[in-house]
């Protein structure tokens, strides 16, 4: 593996970037609106409940950016290298996979963190929340959690795209919100019906979200739970890396890098 | 030292009827150095060979040797050390030609990139283009772009696909001598695939004629034509075309005709060409005028795809 290969894929992520509007519209604009939306009826349910609401949710939205940047990033950023057909010269070229999908990682984890910390801001001036409010360290494994399954559902649809061309792409946008009703964002684990907990607890997420929770109110973490949820998001990682190196294979096999949709 | 050395390659494609070889068992092997030529019309294995030897296809079997390495083992090595030019990809759309530059020179691990897209750019006139994004270049100058990418890591082997398609014909001049320039003062070996017999013919050391997946035939141009030992024969009617054809017909021999000229192969001019002549007199059968040509590549290339589809 060598660093100047991924540093050019950074680069041409950055070029990207700076020339598409929807590059740089879409790490702010969502997820200020989720702040304004979701902020604006947490202050609204506040109001008919004695239960501090504000600060679980906009810690939810506030870490959900992770997951969801990171793993979209990952699909639009390869898409569109092959929308903009630059696909076959850069399979021409030394790049090999494992480069490719670090600056995927890289580039998804950047703009998750930009994002955030715009989101962060806004929610102290609006609503007075302070990040600071986290526990570092639960944040810190939070966070890596996230982005280690983020990478691994960013991986399984590039190997999608790989194997059946930009025709899917709207996988890259749709995935990650099959998994957020699952993943007990807003709301605990014990408010799901019980056919919706058994498919909730089998996710890492949905353990992430727990334990940020128990962290904000100053609960005791369940570590072990973490543990599955890293463990999974590892596991899961690994599995998608050697299903898009498949894919990848595949393709080749049947000359479709040489002939991109 | 041969630079490439394929070896029963053999590649198939699903298609509605079951399977297609893009290449058929094709063995082959190219010197430092050289400047080798595919030729062969439309889908046959030209690209797909190419697209094999710089790792964007996988063969069903075969080995494939490059710098006498083996190329599925070494292929980043490989990848390094050669690169790509085609009329058919651009590079990213969305980026300037600067910024595309630096990107592929930053993938090749090119040292001193600046002053080394500087000098090429220079040389393929797109010093003020180096702003522009590639999706606003004239084809032209997104082909230059291509080749500019091509030769920024100063490749020991390059793959040139059609990479003169839609410049200009100085512009091609250019590219060519470039080319030649290049080859000689480097020693690359460079891989050429053209639909330009002239470009072919002028650049190449030795060409491979490829149909249907297979290698029909390798050599250099002189020994090809040589090989073909053909003469184009153009006989100019202003009238009895007709019986002129009728006769052509009687004696089996298959021609051409365009606005009022006939045109046919001889292999043996005492054999065919002088009896014929002959039988032209006998029934008084009048041309106005006679032309003999040796045949060009271009008719070579016409000939033996022909003969292949029969």
């Amino acid at each position: 593996m060598k660093l100047h290969r991924i540093t050019a894929m950074l680069w041409n992520y950055y070029y990207d970037t700076i020339h598409s509007a929807d590059r740089l519209f879409d790490v702010f604009y969502w997820p200020i609106l989720d702040i304004f939306i979701w902020g604006f009826m947490t202050y609204f349910i506040q109001g008919l409940s004695e239960v501090r609401l504000i600060n679980v949710i906009l810690g939810g939205i506030l870490l959900w950016v992770f997951i969801w940047r990171a793993s979209q990033d990952i699909a639009v950023y390869l898409l569109e290298n092959f929308w903009t057909r630059n696909v076959y010269h850069l399979f021409a070229s030394p790049l090999r996979t494992s480069e490719l999908a670090i600056s995927l990682f890289i580039v998804g984890a950047v703009r998750s963190f930009v994002a955030f910390i715009v989101m962060a801001i806004l929610s102290y001036l609006l609503y007075g929340f302070k990040v600071i409010s986290f526990n570092i360290l639960h944040f810190s494994l939070f966070v890596l959690i996230l982005f280690l399954f983020a990478w691994g559902i960013g991986l399984l649809i590039s190997s999608f795209i790989f194997r059946w061309g930009s025709r899917v792409q709207v996988l890259a946008w749709s995935i990650i919100w099959v998994i957020q009703p699952f993943s007990c964002v807003f709301y605990p684990l014990s408010a799901l019906p019980l056919w919706a907990a058994k498919i909730a607890v089998f996710l890492p997420t949905t353990h992430v979200f727990e334990g940020m929770r128990a962290s904000l109110q100053g609960l005791a973490i369940n570590y072990q739970s973490l543990a599955y949820a890293f463990l999974f998001s590892v596991i899961f990682l690994i599995i998608s890396a050697w299903v898009l190196s498949l894919a990848i294979k595949r393709s080749k096999h049947r000359g479709l890098l040489a002939k991109p949709e | 030292m041969n630079v490439i050395e394929v070896k029963n390659l053999v590649k198939t494609f699903p298609s509605k009827n079951g399977k297609v070889k893009a290449i058929d068992n094709i063995s082959l092997s190219i010197k430092k150095g050289e400047i080798f030529g595919l030729l062969g019309v439309n889908g046959a294995g030209k690209s797909t060979l190419t697209n094999i030897l710089t790792g964007l296809t996988l063969p069903d079997s075969g080995t494939i040797k490059i710098f006498g390495k083996d190329f599925l083992i070494h292929e980043e090595e490989i990848k390094t050390r050669s690169n790509i030019a085609t009329a058919y990809y651009d590079l990213n759309r969305s980026l300037t030609v600067r910024e595309n530059l630096i990107v592929y020179a930053k993938l090749y691990g090119v040292q001193n990139y600046q002053k080394k897209i500087q000098e090429l750019t220079e040389k393929f006139m797109l010093t003020s283009h180096l702003r522009t994004p590639i999706k606003f270049l004239s084809s032209g100058e997104r082909t230059r772009t291509v080749l500019v990418k091509s030769l920024l890591n100063d490749p020991e082997l390059l793959f040139l696909d059609e990479c003169t398609v839609g410049l200009d014909p100085d512009m091609a001049e250019i590219v060519r001598d470039y080319l030649l320039q290049y080859n000689k003062e480097t020693g690359c070996t460079i891989v050429f695939t053209s639909h330009y017999m002239q470009e072919v013919e002028r650049l190449c050391q030795r060409i491979a004629f490829l149909y249907q997946g297979k290698i029909i035939k390798i050599g250099n141009a002189q020994s090809l034509l040589k090989e073909l030992n053909l003469q184009r024969v153009s006989l100019h009617f202003s009238n009895n075309i007709e019986e002129a054809k009728k006769l052509l017909h009687r004696e089996n021999i298959p021609f051409d005709e365009n606005n009022g000229i006939l045109v046919f192969w001889v292999k043996n001019r005492e054999k065919i060409l002088y009896p014929l002549l002959e039988k032209f007199v006998k029934y008084k059968i009048v041309f106005d005028d006679i032309h003999l040509n040796k045949p060009t590549l271009e008719e070579y290339f016409i000939k033996k795809s022909r003969e292949n589809k029969r």
